[in-house]
């Protein structure tokens, strides 16, 4: 059992802290729910006590059929009421592991949507689903079913050991003698069975992936008729995915025959010593009979041994790392302040300026010294220049050090984290939408908003006609059930969402760059000319979008390299060669 | 818990359907042997677990039980001697399961294997009419979950049905020989075990499947609210979307629960029912010993053969879905290998006539669309003459595409003809036609393995062919920057491509080849400055001398070609070089004014 507690870095009392509340809340329910298990044990093995007193009373000849026919109103009346308790039982435990399970499962989430970028970017996505769905589900599993069974497997092996040793303690001696061999056995066995189907898992996956992307490359792989070399790769995976199987099958092949096998040695050592007991007229052949249905009912529990500590053993590990989960803070951490009242527009303030991702060393933002106005600024600059960070910083979704990052003259780590996102609208540069309506969708940014604010967002965003278009209008789903929205489509939808909520700094972080030159620049001429928003930050490529900016920001390798509106930048070697290039190309 | 079968749309197969059963059993004569053994194995088994009561029995009857006329050496030599026979059937039985086990996963693995690399095999041979049609999520659902499926049947369900019938069957033999009116009653409990399991699993899947489609909810949630994240905290919705995670967690735990009452209803009846057959074996069995018409080792044999009873049927109940979503798997299956390509290949060796390829073509009367109502090509003649390069310009949807797609093949025409050296393109076997284009497409297929394997492909290694070409293109240059060279392992070494490298891969993927006719399809997404520079001079050398195809997105790549084709909506609205086109008042005039709005940012 030393194997529950091998990992010592997370200490167990502080794991256990995560689902003990639970037991204590519910302990009502636990205790009443064991109680039931309990007494079905109990009854369980009287039963086998009745069918020996039968058995006896025939053998003695002292039986009537009256006598009989009480025997099994008794037999059967104990199994009636077996079939409620284990209703209870049931109802009550697993009902509870299943509550325990929401109850995590909601905890989680609450924790992660308080998490900042950094971590999202340690823990992927994919993580995060596999914890949510498998270390859950193991965790329900060991309090659930693995409890019970522990419980059921200790009462009637202790009980039905009491009962055997009370017919023939030398008998009982013989019965157990196979029976810790097989709970050996199922324990090794199980924890090997559990590696080798991991594995081959694995391979399923690694087939699953091989089929998907050949088949998505499918014109590819014809154009260059690699059908033969497709194949042949198809058939290795396929051919090591049943070698796999086997690996398992054969695990699985002694293991249940080997439960069998042991129980049945057990079964062999009793009838011959108990045979020659009940010769020498020591025990009755009643007993005899009775004691063999106890050995029965003792394999079940001692192949359970080894079931149980594989499932305790794999929620343990569940609950460890849900608690590293758990105990993961995020590094952004905003102060108490707020700002006054009637503010409504923000002013931020760059001193030398540096950042690096956490757990990285290439600095991304060096020593930027940078004064954001209201007003209408743009960023440029090559891939991988700083410009998508330094947005993100602005919306604190990363750290940044005391004193050199302040909005209205307050130090953003002063401030609450919310307060300054609440007044920015973003709009990055992969869009994300949900798979609602599209209404919805458009409401997230100010849930409550009426029609009329929906529909003018949308008209702002130049997508109101085209969803007009749509089967549903308004009411159309998008995402995976619903409709494909072009990439254009899907960006003008997500700045709608932005516009709706009127904040009055609006982040576009490179993100209409699937829609066209023209009705980009009519969209951003309308914000402008609208004066909805005290300030627009843009960040792009396009020459025509950068010319409307009052300002314009060049960062080259973290650094801003220039600064000035269309006009002033005109001298700029950047800004130039960009211009030049139109002309040469031309 | 157990798995009370996979269904698709809750698709359930037809187990009564002979034809399904046939082919299923086609498939099974490769292994018919070891199939056959296990069968046999089964049977073996059977009788050797059915005899160890038995042997109990005759142990007790004649040598335990006291009132026996043998003397005490007598009876203890004959317990012996059952003795050995029971250990020695316990050995059967042992080795007996385990070799059946095994080999029945073979065989399945074996048999499964082989319908899936069939299955894949064919699934190649289909034309893009047929993946224009199929999403890719569902073929794969065949290749992988539904021959899975399948593959259950084999073990879980042919061993198990096989063994339980066959037991089933032994029990009651052996019930009827020795007290047959006893027998009769136990028969009753027959029906009644069989109504209730079927009834529970009836139920019970169905609860499952709420249950599935509820997990479903919830991981969509998630994975949603996980991508959006930015999104949720910037607009500062976490509330809501705890809330709503929270109704969804509440959904599935009232599913939950659903499930664990019925089953905590239902588990505890086969218990139940047990109970009651001992009970009434008890009584009117001893009602019976009391008349002397049976022997106290026939009653407890009795009593043992009824735990052994209710197992088998409560298994079989369950198969039974199992069996029947194995059905609707492999009718998928089926139909799926019944499938044949619209697009007729022809055999040369067959035919005997060999017709070269070289690099005149001819694109005749070309009428097509991807769907019969709306025409992509309306009329489109071109003739291009051996070594010419050609771009063609338009917008996205103009056509542009599918005229590769048609001379590829990929589709057939739906009027007119294309001609490579006065030949039909339909008079090439496909791999010969296809092995002549080389294109170069947008989607880059690359697989986690060297990038010198991710070249040659399937094709033999020839060092100096490579040099070559990756002198000739300026490419060795691209070679060099990855970490290892050509050594370099994707997804190792470099954990991936940008997309300008993956063009250039794909670039020189092509050139290794030796095609008669090159294809390049530019990248849409703009690729870095660098690789685009590299990729213009190597468009520019491979071009020379070769029969060549551009499908240009940005316009700076194809000023040098021989010839510029505009199209639009299906139709060549103008062609000639360059200069030519920019000289006068020209659609493609205007395309490049346009395009130089879009430019991206330069180094």
């Amino acid at each position: 059992m030393s194997l529950f507690f091998s990992n010592k870095n997370t200490d167990l009392q502080s794991v256990l802290h995560i689902i003990f509340p639970l037991f204590q809340k519910y302990k009502i329910r636990l205790f009443t729910g064991f109680f039931a298990l309990v007494c079905v044990d109990l009854i369980q093995l009287v039963i086998p006590k009745f069918i020996k007193h039968g058995v006896d009373s025939l053998a003695q000849k002292s039986a009537t059929s009256t006598s009989l026919l009480w025997l099994g109103i008794i037999i059967i009346s104990a199994a009636a009421c077996v079939v409620l308790l284990r209703f209870w039982w049931r109802l009550l435990i697993i009902g509870f592991s299943r509550i325990l399970e929401k109850d995590i499962r909601d905890r989680l989430f609450s924790h992660i949507v308080k998490m900042d970028q950094p971590f999202f970017e340690r823990w992927k996505t994919g993580d995060l689903m596999a914890h949510a769905s498998n270390d859950l589900n193991a965790i329900q599993m060991a309090c659930g079913m693995g409890l019970v069974a522990a419980v059921d497997a200790l009462v009637l092996t202790s009980v039905g050991i009491g009962f055997m040793v009370s017919i023939s303690p030398r008998l009982t001696l013989f019965a157990l003698m196979p029976m810790p061999l097989l709970a050996i056995c199922t324990r090794i066995l199980s924890a090997r069975l559990h590696t080798r189907f991991n594995l081959v898992q694995e391979q399923f996956a690694l087939i699953t992936e091989f089929a998907r992307t050949t088949l998505s490359s499918i014109q590819l792989i014809q154009a260059y008729t690699l059908e033969k070399m497709q194949k042949q790769g198809f058939a290795r995976l396929g051919k090591k995915y049943v070698k796999s199987n086997l690996n398992v099958a054969v695990i699985q092949g002694a293991l249940f025959p080997a439960s069998t096998l042991i129980g049945n040695i057990g079964m062999l050592l009793v009838l011959y010593n108990g045979g020659i007991l009940v010769m020498t007229e020591v025990i009755t052949i009643g007993e005899f009979v009775a004691f063999i249905t106890y050995m029965y009912m003792l394999i079940w529990p001692m192949m359970a041994v080894g079931w149980v500590a594989n499932i305790i053993q794999r929620g343990m590990t569940s609950l460890r790392r849900i608690y590293r989960l758990l105990n993961e803070q995020p590094i952004v951490i905003g102060g108490t302040g707020t700002f006054p009242a009637n503010q409504i527009s923000l002013h931020f303030s760059c001193r030398h300026l540096s950042f690096c991702y956490p757990e990285t060393q290439r600095k991304i933002l060096t020593d930027i010294s940078l004064e954001i106005e209201p007003g209408h600024l743009a960023i440029t600059g090559r891939t991988g220049s700083g410009k998508s960070t330094l947005c993100k910083l602005l919306l604190r979704m990363y750290p940044v050090e005391r004193g050199c990052l302040l909005c209205n003259q307050i130090d953003v780590n002063d401030l609450a984290v919310n307060e300054i996102r609440k007044y920015i609208a973003y709009l990055p540069q992969e869009t994300t939408l949900f798979s609602e309506t599209i209404a919805h969708n458009i409401a997230f940014g100010k849930p409550g908003a009426s029609r009329l604010e929906i529909e003018e967002a949308a008209r702002a965003a130049a997508i109101h006609e085209e969803i007009l278009q749509l089967p549903e209008g308004y009411a159309t789903l998008i995402g995976e059930r619903g409709v494909r929205l072009s990439g254009g489509q899907r960006q003008r939808l997500a700045l709608a969402r932005a516009l709706v909520c009127k904040r009055s700094l609006l982040i576009i972080d490179d993100g209409l760059n699937a829609i066209d030159v023209e009705t980009e620049q009519q969209v951003l001429q309308n914000l402008v000319s609208s004066k909805n928003y005290q300030s627009i930050i843009i960040v792009s490529h396009r020459i025509n979008v950068l010319q409307l900016a009052d300002n314009i920001i060049i960062l080259d390798q973290g650094e801003v390299a220039a600064q000035g509106n269309h006009s002033q930048l005109q001298e700029h070697p950047f800004y130039r060669a960009m211009v030049e290039k139109q002309q040469t190309d031309a | 818990m157990r798995n009370y079968g996979y269904s698709e749309e809750g698709h359930q197969g037809n187990i009564k359907d002979v034809h399904l059963w046939r082919r299923i059993l086609t498939y099974c004569r490769q292994h018919a042997k070891a199939l056959w053994s296990a069968i046999a194995l089964s049977l073996l088994i059977t009788v050797a677990s059915l005899m160890l009561p038995k042997l109990m029995q005759v142990a007790i009857d004649n040598f335990i039980a006291p009132q026996t006329s043998l003397d005490l050496s007598q009876r203890l030599e004959g317990l012996r001697n059952i003795i050995i026979g029971y250990g020695i059937l316990v050995g059967i039985v042992f080795c007996g399961g385990f070799t059946q086990v095994v080999l029945l996963e073979w065989a399945g693995q074996s048999i499964m294997d082989h319908v899936r690399q069939k299955l894949f095999a064919h699934i190649l041979t289909l034309d893009m009419y047929f993946f224009h049609e199929q999403r890719v999520g569902q073929l794969v659902t065949r290749l992988t979950n539904d021959v899975q499926n399948m593959h259950e049947m084999f073990t879980s369900v042919m061993v198990t049905l096989f063994n339980d019938v066959l037991k089933l069957f032994g029990i009651f033999c052996l019930l009827y020989y020795m007290n047959g009116r006893l027998a009769l009653l136990m028969t009753v409990f027959i029906p009644l075990a069989f109504w209730l399991t079927f009834y529970f699993s009836r139920i019970a899947r169905e609860k499952f499947r709420k249950i599935r489609t509820q997990v479903a909810v919830l991981n969509g949630f998630l994975a949603e609210s996980l991508t959006a994240i930015n999104i949720i905290q910037v607009f500062n919705r976490q509330q809501t979307s705890r809330q709503k995670y929270f109704e969804h967690t509440s959904e599935y735990l009232k599913k939950n629960i659903e499930q664990v009452r019925l089953f905590a209803k239902f588990m505890p009846l086969t218990d139940f029912m047990n109970s009651t057959a001992v009970a009434l074996i008890l009584w009117y069995g001893g009602g019976e010993i009391i008349r002397s018409q049976l022997s106290l080792g026939e009653l407890v044999a009795f009593l043992s053969y009824m735990r052994l009873f209710f197992q088998p049927l409560r298994e079989l109940s369950q198969k039974y879905s199992i069996v029947q979503s194995a059905m609707a798997s492999a009718e998928r299956i089926f139909q799926l290998l019944d499938t044949s390509p619209r697009l007729k290949d022809i055999d040369w060796s067959a035919q005997g006539a060999q017709h070269p390829i070289d690099g005149d073509i001819q694109f005749d009367g070309i009428w097509f669309g991807y769907n019969q109502e709306v025409p992509v090509l309306k009329g489109i003649d071109l003739n291009i003459k051996s070594g010419e390069s050609v771009a063609l310009v338009g917008a996205t949807g103009s056509g542009k595409s599918t005229m590769i797609h048609l001379l590829a093949r990929f589709y057939d025409p739906d009027q007119g003809t294309i001609r490579i050296q006065e030949t039909d393109v339909r008079d090439f076997p496909l791999k010969e036609l296809r092995n002549h284009i080389g294109i170069i497409m947008q989607d880059i297929f690359i697989f986690p393995d060297t990038v010198l394997a991710n070249i040659i492909l399937d094709q033999p290694l020839d060092q100096d062919k490579l040099r070559a070409i990756l002198n000739q293109t300026g490419l060795q240059s691209f070679i060099d920057k990855l970490p290892k060279g050509l050594e370099t392992v994707i997804g190792e070494d470099v954990k991936d491509l940008s997309v300008g490298e993956k063009q250039l891969l794909s670039f020189v993927r092509a050139l290794y080849r030796d095609p008669t006719i090159l294809v390049l399809d530019e990248a849409t997404s703009s690729i870095d400055v660098e690789s685009e520079k590299m990729l213009e001079h190597a468009v520019a050398a491979s071009f020379r001398g070769r029969t060549s195809f551009i499908i240009a997105h940005r316009l700076s790549t194809i000023r040098k070609v021989d010839r510029i084709i505009v199209i639009d909506n299906g139709i060549i609205v103008e062609q000639g070089t360059h200069d030519q086109l920019m000289a006068s008042d020209s659609v493609y005039r205007k395309f490049v004014n346009f395009d130089l709005q879009k430019q991206p940012f330069p180094s």
